[in-house]
């Protein structure tokens, strides 16, 4: 394996929700410009693996969590780890668009505002270069002080994907980024999904296997917890090693 | 809101293939009545601002209304009278003001403890302590600040006297802090989850979430809160007519925090009682009930358009452009700071300006992580101050008055006016009041909300019951007590009697049973009726026998909560129903009772000496009050545990 290539990797990872054991023994390394999606039926404990690589599981009450989660060769877990500075550096796009009620410039500058970056000049810069990014410039360039809230669910989408990029994180986590668009909004995320991983490393949990197929480089299957198989995404879907996955690929259950 | 008034014509089946007419005819009769009983909370708002009227007018036959208004004395009393409301205005805007300064921040900082600091634990504690506060009558928040806080500041500050606008803005602060708390928590906490996860994503604080996301987002409800805890304090009469001074003056100078002042409804409060029916005072009096009446109309009227438009506003995109707001902000710190060299001296002025610079300053260049560790301070700080203020109160009260509660005093008449003996009458005069008031505005209250709930669409008439009820709602109780008096004493000639007594307060309650209903029918789901629709009930079946029955905790919860506000109540009774020192009870609802909140304010204004039996009258009234409101919120717990859908 490429161990000490990897940027996230996880030893021996437990979660429990209050009694409820959601992640089971969890080894995974995530590498590093690639595209990772992780795919499962739901509740297996896709969402939750990547809200671990952010700590946004510390905002749920009862959770417990077991194992180390490595970033960087630091174990983001670790009492003295600020998880405000992690997330600066583990950005995290969400199921639902989840633009703030601003407009559309102060959306992508509320990052580098909070930490720290006042001047105009250099916002401006920051928020034009996000949307770019984000392919979204062409659309709202003329009307970047209009509220966020009047943007289509797709727009409203990049728009996030630019929120995050604005703070130049390593990594994006995609948490199902496309469940609630239709399908031309999917296809321009997915098209910016490939051309992100040139900069980025991607994460991605998602419901549809032809969307990881489409856009992943490696593939996680979970199942009740537990990562079944994961490996590069052709050799998932064509010959995959266990009979579980194959079982869910070729949709025989989930 | 799309979904309200789940039954309409088009939902009916019209094919008439079945004919079952008797049931049909039986349930437009019931909706018929449901419909009258709706409307009559729109008669009510009409009827008090007519009757008002009706009394008030009269005054400009006698003063200009330039006099009324803008004239700087009120001395009814004088060889020659002098109608001029002015000073009363002032004191009622400067106590609101006042109070509006101190409750503003704890009760946003108080509202950001519940919602976003206090673990599941600390919140389970804190809310209820501070829900306890709305519990309190006001007649015992009174009693208090004349006995202890107006004594507190006359030692503290060595002024002659502590009655005095300062003592009543600490006091109304702390009785609109509630509703601040209380609304301004329910807004930061529907801020969707989804703007919390996403700012904290990016690496931000939970102090820069808070700030810089959740309460802007939450900003219209803050505003909304904030307009009602204005109002809460505009209309409240008792404890303001019981610590401010009641001296008609304009503080000289403006800012002189220690100078007496008289209200609008303190003045209505004092000289209701003792004027002549038909006089030039009478008639002045009613003026300027319909001033206050108009003060808290505006007031209301803007706190719903806020509420309203924080409906409407998840689409609409920013009226101000914020590159605008920018230069607007800076506009307003330079206006502020006019008016603070205008009003003050240079010296204050500069001072000002080099704590706010160094403010800014320190924002700037403290780290993110410092800034949110003084945040959370002072909002530590803030919840800290208002459960202290509860648990002053409560203290000081138990303390003194558990020694008065003796099996004697409980169930002996009082003698010595009041100095000795017991409060029986009070107590049961009390219940008989609650009792009538309950029975008089439960059915309507219930009718009135299952009409607005199940028997129509939302439209314009349903919106015009709805403003209705919420205007009535906002209506300070003692025009409550005004209108009680010049309709039901003296029009219906009813007299100083019981049953007014009961019908005021009825009238005062009705918006909270209307609300709190219409509340729990709308929490039981459409599927369910959709469900009895489908198997060919009527209207009034599915109702009774699938809407009614799960709705029934909230609406008994509500019902209970208002017999805890109308048990509390004095204003409204004071010129409707009560004389002090009555010794017996009353034989039938024509007659005068008497009522613990009543017999309080008279022991404490009224009668020196009868220290002891203050407190003992206050601790009874206080665990009436406390142990319905515990009552409620324990029922409310209860069944919002066990009802899931």
């Amino acid at each position: 394996m490429e161990e000490e290539k990897a940027v996230i990797r996880t030893e021996n990872l437990n979660l429990y929700y209050g009694e409820k054991h959601a992640l089971i023994d969890i080894e995974i390394s995530i590498h590093p410009n690639k595209v990772t999606a992780l795919i499962g039926p739901s509740g297996c404990g896709k969402s939750t693996l990547i809200r671990c690589f952010n700590r946004m599981n510390d905002l749920v009450n009862d959770c417990r969590i077991e194992g180390k989660v490595i970033f960087n060769e630091e174990d983001i877990y670790d009492v003295d780890l600020d998880p405000v500075l992690l997330r600066k550096r583990i950005g995290m796009v969400f199921q639902r668009p989840n633009p703030f009620p601003k407009s559309i410039y102060e959306n992508v500058a509320y990052g580098p505002r909070v930490h720290g970056i006042r001047d105009r000049a250099v916002l401006d810069e920051i928020v034009e270069k996000s949307l770019k990014l984000a392919a979204l410039w062409d659309e709202v360039s003329d009307r970047l002080h209009d509220s966020a809230m009047g943007l289509s669910g797709g727009q409203q989408q990049r728009l996030c994907i630019a929120r995050s990029l604005a703070v130049e994180p390593d990594v994006i986590l995609m948490d199902e980024p496309c469940s609630a668009l239709d399908p031309i909004a999917t296809a321009k995320i997915e098209k910016l999904i490939g051309e992100l991983k040139e900069r980025y490393t991607v994460i991605i949990v998602t419901h549809s296997m032809q969307q990881a197929a489409r856009v992943s480089d490696y593939t996680g299957f979970m199942y009740i917890g537990k990562l079944i198989e994961f490996g590069k995404t052709p050799q998932i879907f064509e010959s995959p090693a266990e009979e579980l996955t194959n079982n869910y690929i070729t949709g025989r259950f989930g | 809101m799309t979904k309200t008034g789940f039954f309409s014509k088009q939902s009916e089946s019209a094919s008439g293939i079945i004919s079952r007419q008797k049931g049909r005819i039986t349930d437009s009769i019931i909706g018929a009545v449901w419909f009258f009983t709706a409307v009559f909370a729109v008669f009510t708002v009409l009827f008090i601002l007519v009757f008002l009227l009706r009394d008030g007018l009269p005054v400009f036959s006698e003063i200009r209304p330039a006099d009324f208004l803008f004239g700087e004395v009120w001395n009814p009393g004088g060889a020659e009278p002098s109608y001029g409301i002015l000073p009363l205005i002032t004191g009622t805007l400067l106590v609101t003001i006042g109070a509006m300064v101190i409750a503003t921040p704890l009760g946003i900082g108080s509202a950001i403890f519940i919602s976003e600091l206090a673990g599941p634990r600390l919140k389970a504690f804190v809310k209820p302590a501070f829900e306890m506060l709305a519990g309190i009558p006001s007649v015992v928040y009174g009693f208090f600040g004349l006995i202890v806080l107006t004594n507190q500041l006359r030692i503290r500050l060595d002024v002659p006297s502590g009655e005095s606008w300062l003592a009543g803005s600490i006091l109304l602060g702390i009785m609109a802090l509630p509703t601040i708390i209380s609304v301004s928590e329910d807004a930061i906490s529907a801020v969707p989850r989804e703007f919390r996860e996403g700012s904290l994503a990016l690496g931000a604080t939970r102090w820069q979430t808070i700030s810089q996301v959740l309460v802007p987002s939450a900003l219209s409800g803050i505003t909304a809160a904030l307009i009602l805890g204005m109002g809460r304090a505009i209309g409240e009469t008792m404890a303001v007519m019981m610590v401010t001074g009641n001296a008609a003056v304009i503080p000289e100078p403006i800012y002189n925090v220690l100078s007496p002042v008289r209200t609008l409804t303190g003045t209505l409060g004092i000289e209701m009682g003792e004027v002549a029916t038909g006089s030039t005072h009478y008639h002045a009096l009613f003026g300027l009930a319909v001033a206050l009446l108009v003060i808290t109309l505006i007031i209301n009227l803007s706190a719903m358009a806020v509420i309203q438009r924080l409906k409407g506003e998840k689409r609409s995109s920013f009226r101000i452009s914020e590159r605008y707001r920018d230069y607007i902000i800076k506009g307003l710190y330079g206006v502020v700071f006019l008016l603070l060299f205008l009003a003050t001296d240079i010296i204050t002025a500069l001072a000002v300006l080099l704590l706010a610079a160094a403010a800014i300053y320190i924002r700037r260049h403290l780290s993110p992580g410092v800034l949110q560790k003084g945040a959370f301070g002072l909002i530590w700080a803030s919840a800290g101050m208002v459960l202290l203020s509860l648990a002053v109160i409560l203290y000081d009260i138990i303390i003194h008055g558990y020694p008065a509660l003796t099996p004697e005093f409980l169930t002996s008449s009082p003698s010595g006016l009041g100095r000795e003996g017991g409060i029986f009458p009070a107590i049961i005069g009390t219940l008989y009041l609650v009792a009538g008031s309950i029975l008089f505005a439960l059915p309507i209250g219930m009718g009135a909300a299952i009409y607005l709930r199940e028997y129509t669409r939302e439209n314009t008439a349903t919106r015009i019951i709805r403003t209705g009820v919420d205007l009535l709602g906002g209506t300070p109780s003692i025009v409550f007590g005004l209108f009680g008096f010049a309709f039901l004493v003296l029009y219906l000639n009813l007299g100083v009697s019981m049953l007014a007594g009961q019908i005021t307060l009825g009238l005062m309650i009705l918006p909270i049973i209307i609300r709190t209903t219409e509340e729990s029918l709308k929490n039981v789901p459409d599927s369910m009726r959709e469900g009895s629709l489908a198997l060919g009930a009527t209207r009034w079946q599915t109702v009774r026998n699938v809407v009614l029955p799960p709705a029934l905790p909230g609406i008994i919860t509500g019902a209970i909560l208002s017999i805890g506000r109308a048990a509390g109540e004095t204003a409204p009774i004071l010129f409707t129903a009560v004389v002090f020192s009555r010794r017996f009870l009353p034989d039938s609802v024509f007659e005068p009772v008497t009522a613990l909140p009543y017999h309080l304010f008279i022991l404490s204004t009224n009668v020196p000496g009868s220290e002891t039996n203050q407190y003992g009258t206050a601790l009874v009234l206080l665990i009436l009050v406390a142990s319905i409101y515990l009552a409620a919120v324990i029922l409310r717990s209860h069944f919002q545990k066990k009802a899931a859908w």
